[in-house]
């Protein structure tokens, strides 16, 4: 079947009442999530996966949910960027620099509409991307072999080491924690029980779903704990809403240029919307401000990164799709959704599950045109709604976290895991180490070992297997050059 | 200081769990590399990386204040009697109970959090178990 034949395919799929309300649904929920200050995707897919995993969506429209709160989230973070000058996810950082000082000259209504329109031709190009580029890297990654696998995800972990966090030492000690935690339970290839400390609950493994919401909710709750962002001053939304149609024109290609950049970085494995948003920031001050008009209220200032964090998020579903090798924090978590349902994220997804991946990809079109419906006329919907206080907020949140992780085995060790993994985590925040790497290592532990057993079962025992093909070197060689690049380019920067 | 302190907690931490590995025992194997190697490898991993952390430490992370880590302490312990009397409790007790508590922490008054409490409890278990069909403790509340 052509490319064309299965997106259309796809989209027969995606628009069952079901999978249309979740899409809608979750745009919803994404666009809102991502407006609070302190929670971003990687929370809201966290909280919701076991919800939509107890309420047995499934795996299609589960996907198609969380993916929409994905999304969702990527445009609701510039709506407290802009009103209120704090990023609601780590992808707004850049939006507020332009986006606020907008909103006190009284075009905040203009910066909203107009940002969310950035989001959604990021969104669209990252979705063109997905179609052209999908299929092709599935074709490629079927010559993979286990060695190749095992190259190609330690190269994902060293661009995560060298792209996340302040500390790379730290990024990796988060890798290994999740790593070793993947470790617990019984072993596939031999049967052994591993750290299970004689008990019952832990003869299979950590569940992922309590990882997840002791990573993701119990320790946000600490952190909004300490938030202080109690007594901000929320900027009146007044005047004209839209953006017109000079300033979308002044904008466009600086939308499009920061929508390709950010899908190409967030294809990159380790390197999410945070990051493309940044680089495209940057890119077009370089290339724009000659009036020196960035920082103070530029409307490409706004466009750039917005575009760019929305292209970035589709981007880092590809490699997710064809490699089973997720790129970030939030795509680990869907991976891991994946595996909930028994089905093996990898190459072979494409041409296994056709009809799964083909409807998350329309899904991922529809979501997008909702949420452009969502974020221009009912605006003021979320505007309002970020007025919920913490004290009724942080235990709605406790409260939906504990009814998903108590609904898979329905235990009360469990939940108390969840809640010490909890703790765990805020303290591994509050000495700045990253919990994406934490969540990755979860993820792919089962996969790297079974596939580093599977090579050198192959060679009878010889590492030598590991740097066997030109792929493999290559991958290797890719993985020591991220691991050491930042610290080269300071080196050579520091010396002029 | 801290980063030397966890650095050492580090090391100790991946001698325990380097030698749990080293310890374990395989009846039969079948093929060249058994349970033992991976976990090896990223106790090493973990020490090697706890040695360059212990060199080249970070500055001090910002610790909060006593009176807001003793806060963080009862929203600790608020969850974790939540978590252990989720089931004997049932849900809308305990999260009536949990809402009251993590209320107040986040400085609303008793008022207010008995009626979050209540609407939560009473609100989310009918969502979750009577719309959604998840099942939910019910505790003392049980009907027989």
């Amino acid at each position: 079947m052509s490319t064309l034949a299965q997106l259309s395919h796809g989209l027969a799929l995606a628009v069952t009442p079901l999978n249309l309300g979740l899409a809608a649904l979750g745009s919803f929920l994404g666009t809102l999530i991502g407006a609070l200050p302190g929670l971003g995707p990687i929370n809201g897919v966290a909280i919701l996966l076991p919800i939509a995993y107890a309420i047995k969506l499934p795996a299609a429209s589960a996907l198609i949910l969380l993916a929409a709160v994905y999304y969702g989230c990527e445009y609701g973070g510039r709506i407290s960027a802009i009103l209120l000058n704090v990023p609601g996810d780590a992808g707004a950082i850049m939006t507020g620099l332009d986006g606020h000082p907008l909103a006190l000259k009284g075009m905040a209504g203009p910066a909203l509409s107009l940002s969310g329109w950035s989001s959604f031709v990021g969104a669209i190009v990252a979705f063109l991307g997905i179609v052209a580029l999908g299929p092709l890297l599935a074709r490629w990654a079927l010559l993979f072999g286990p060695a190749e696998y095992f190259a190609l995800m330690v190269f994902a972990f060293a661009c995560l080491t060298s792209m996340v966090g302040r500390n790379p030492v730290k990024t990796l000690l988060g890798g290994c924690l999740g790593l070793a935690l993947a470790t617990v339970g019984v072993d596939a290839g031999t049967g052994v029980y591993r750290y299970t400390f004689d008990d019952v609950h832990l003869s299979d493994g950590i569940p992922f779903l309590v990882v997840v919401i002791g990573l993701f909710s119990v320790s946000e709750i600490l952190m909004l704990l300490e938030q202080t962002a109690a007594g901000q001053a929320m900027m009146r939304v007044s005047g004209r809403l839209l953006f017109t149609l000079a300033e979308m024109r002044a904008t466009w290609w600086t939308t499009l240029r920061a929508s390709v950049t950010g899908f190409l970085i967030g294809v990159l494995p380790g390197t999410g919307a945070s990051i493309a948003s940044a680089v495209s920031y940057m890119t077009e001050k370089r290339l724009l401000d000659r009036e020196g008009t960035f920082g103070k209220g530029d409307l490409r200032g706004l466009a750039a990164p917005e575009a760019a964090n929305n292209a970035a998020a589709g981007g880092a579903l590809v490699p997710m799709l064809t490699l089973g090798v997720p790129g970030s924090g939030t795509t680990a978590i869907l991976l891991g959704a994946l595996t909930l349902y028994d089905i093996q994220p990898g190459p072979l997804l494409f041409t296994q599950q056709p009809d799964l991946v083909w409807s998350l990809i329309a899904s991922m079109l529809i979501a997008n045109v909702m949420l452009l419906v969502m974020n221009l006329p009912l605006v003021g919907i979320f505007v309002r709604l970020l007025r919920i206080p913490y004290w009724l907020l942080v235990p709605g949140i406790a409260a939906i976290s504990f009814i998903g992780v108590y609904s898979v085995h329905g235990t009360t060790f469990d939940l108390l895991l969840m809640t010490g993994l909890g703790v765990l985590a805020w303290v591994l925040r509050k000495f700045d180490v990253p919990l994406a790497p934490v969540i990755l290592g979860f993820v792919l532990g089962d996969i790297m070992e079974q596939e580093l057993r599977r090579a050198l079962s192959i060679s009878g025992g010889d590492w030598r297997i590991l740097v066997h093909s030109p792929v493999s070197i290559a991958l290797w060689a890719l993985a020591t050059g991220m691991a050491f690049a930042p610290a080269l380019l300071r080196r050579l920067r520091g010396r002029p | 200081m801290s980063d030397r302190l966890a650095a050492l907690l580090l090391v100790v931490a991946a001698a325990a769990y380097g030698a749990a590995a080293w310890h374990l025992e395989v009846p039969f194997a079948y093929e060249p590399v058994g349970p033992r190697a991976f976990p090896l490898m990223i106790a090493a991993l973990v020490a090697l990386a706890a040695a360059a952390l212990a060199a080249q430490p970070d500055p001090e992370p910002h610790w909060p204040s006593p009176a807001l880590l003793a806060r963080s302490a009862l929203v600790v312990g608020t969850l974790a009697l939540y978590a252990a009397l989720f089931s004997a409790l049932g849900f809308p007790l305990s999260t009536a109970a949990a809402t009251l508590v993590l209320g107040r922490t986040f400085g609303a008054g008793w008022t207010k959090c008995a009626a979050g409490g209540l609407g939560l409890g009473l609100g989310l278990y009918l969502l979750f178990d009577r719309v959604l069909d998840v099942t939910l403790p019910l505790g003392p509340l049980s009907p027989g």
